[in-house]
């Protein structure tokens, strides 16, 4: 634990264990959605799934350097991980992105996707609210994190007809936001 | 059938605890989020508990009224 690092959060104002409750339940959001979509990803197949499991795959990546960025910060701030994987997945920020019971319909597909990706937008935009110029550090990755879910929900968005995105897809590199957390 | 009229102190009960449901007020009326996963053991994102009228919770959160009014309406909240 990084003593004054807390104090300082503290002293912001901060309920701190609320914070690192919410830390730990987004870090479990993260790194059981690298698991589903690892599924989902598998499952894309086909003329129109495999259009989709390049955006899907980065975005399982990027979920999983979400959670390793995250962890850092929870033990900064006094906080630690279950020990019991199971009790882990079961405080997820977010409800499993579970395979639809249909997985060659790739709408079903793209509706877990983004209603996944929804999720973290507003679980970001929460901690965001909480620490915005009290906790600089837990804001900047919050940030951080929320800028590559914006992209994900905009990019599953998009295949669902709902406009275009505005982006292109990532050319080699993952995580532009939070790769500096990752170093 | 006329939905029932409920007190602030009876919707505390129904706070997700000790086998209870998970209900909610918001805007007037009293919503069941028992089924949500995000309500589990009658807290939400940490910081808001079941049981409570949420109205003015809700300007500040990172959704709309849509994921709340989703929910089935069990009761209407009295304005006292």
């Amino acid at each position: 634990m990084a003593k004054v690092t807390r104090e300082m959060v503290e002293k912001s104002g901060i309920n701190v264990d609320q914070l690192v409750e919410l830390l730990v339940k987004n870090a479990a959001a993260e790194l059981t959605t690298y698991y589903y979509y690892t599924i989902l990803r598998v499952n894309l197949i086909g003329l129109e799934g495999e259009g989709i499991k390049e955006i899907a795959e980065t975005a399982r990546i990027e979920d999983r350097n979400h959670f390793e960025a995250l962890v850092p910060r929870i033990y900064e701030l006094g906080g630690k991980l279950p020990e019991d994987m199971k009790a882990f997945h079961d405080i997820s920020a977010c409800p499993p992105a579970g395979l639809p019971k249909d997985p060659t319909d790739i709408k079903a597909m793209l509706n877990v996707l983004v209603e996944a990706e929804r999720c973290a937008v507003r679980g970001y935009t929460h901690i965001c609210n909480l620490t915005a110029g009290k906790d600089h550090r837990t804001y900047d990755l919050a940030q951080a994190i929320l800028n590559e879910e914006i992209e994900h929900e905009s990019w599953f968005s998009e295949f669902l007809g709902e406009g275009p995105s505005g982006h292109f897809l990532r050319r080699g590199e993952t995580s532009p936001f939070v790769s500096k957390f990752l170093k | 059938m006329r939905a029932r009229v409920f007190t602030r102190e009876e919707l505390g009960r129904y706070n997700g605890k000790n086998g209870m449901p998970s209900y909610i007020a918001y805007k007037g009326m009293v919503y069941d989020v028992t089924s949500s996963f995000l309500w589990k053991n009658g807290r939400h994102q940490v910081l808001h508990g079941a049981g409570k009228d949420l109205t003015d919770s809700l300007d500040q959160a990172s959704h709309g009224s849509d994921l709340i009014v989703k929910f089935p309406v069990v009761e209407i909240l009295s304005k006292d």
